[in-house]
């Protein structure tokens, strides 16, 4: 399983699951999805995502079992 | 979202599904009689008090539901000029694709009905087979398995929709 960090990075730059999305060019449902971990993005949307928050994608994004960066 | 006339496109389906099935029962218990002769040949249909209720209701509720549904998918390609619809489009109209997520969360609802079709299409095969069923039930299966397929693949649209609320 994939694990993220994007509902805490997102509420520390402040953006709602909806401003993200926009961002990100994706549904604000999309948003919810990978946060709750019941979709795993592409490495495109990923890059994105990481982008808006400056940070690696790994930093984002960690397999289970592994430590986040 | 749940608005979105693409998930609730499965509760019309349903709805004129069930009309439908009124319809049939309407037309196939009517009394038919077929003349032909060497002058030509006639067709009759006459209907029961009941069954004409039964037929003239359904299809006056089809016909304003569907002047209802024409007109929800009129607002909704107001609304999304870049998402248009057709109500003659091949595609799906419930399918949701308009990015990778919900891509996701249809083919998660797809594989489901798919799941179904499976395992009921083979039951319904032998049934039919064994059984000497009136067409009546014939046509009673087929919409049954119709109504099934949107109300598992509604459902479970409904879930992630409803747990991404939460």
């Amino acid at each position: 399983m994939l694990h993220n960090r994007v509902k805490e990075l997102r509420a520390r730059f402040g953006f709602s699951q909806g401003e993200l999305a926009e961002r990100v060019g994706v549904t604000r449902q999309t948003i919810g999805f990978i946060e709750k971990g019941e979709f795993s993005p592409s490495i495109t949307l990923s890059l994105k995502i990481a982008r808006e928050f400056e940070i690696k994608v790994d930093e984002l994004f960690w397999l289970e079992g592994e430590i986040s960066k | 979202m749940k608005k979105d006339i693409r998930v609730q496109y499965p509760l019309w389906q349903m709805a004129f599904i069930v009309l439908f099935g009124f319809m049939a029962f309407s037309i196939i218990g009517v009394s038919k009689e077929f003349n032909h002769n060497s002058e030509g040949f006639s067709y009759s249909l006459e209907f029961n008090p009941l069954e004409s209720i039964f037929l003239l209701g359904a299809l006056f509720i089809s016909l304003i539901a569907g002047l209802l549904f024409v007109r929800k998918i009129y607002s909704h390609n107001k609304q999304h000029p870049d998402q248009k619809l057709s109500m003659w489009q091949i595609k799906p109209i419930e399918f949701l694709e308009q990015d990778e997520g919900m891509t996701h969360i249809t083919r998660r609802a797809a594989q489901k009905v798919y799941t179904f079709f499976v395992w009921a299409l083979p039951f319904f095969a032998v049934t039919y087979m064994v059984f000497e069923l009136p067409r009546f039930w014939v046509i009673i299966g087929i919409l049954f398995l119709a109504l099934m397929q949107y109300l598992i693949y509604y459902l479970e649209i409904r879930k992630h929709l409803r747990e991404d609320e939460e």
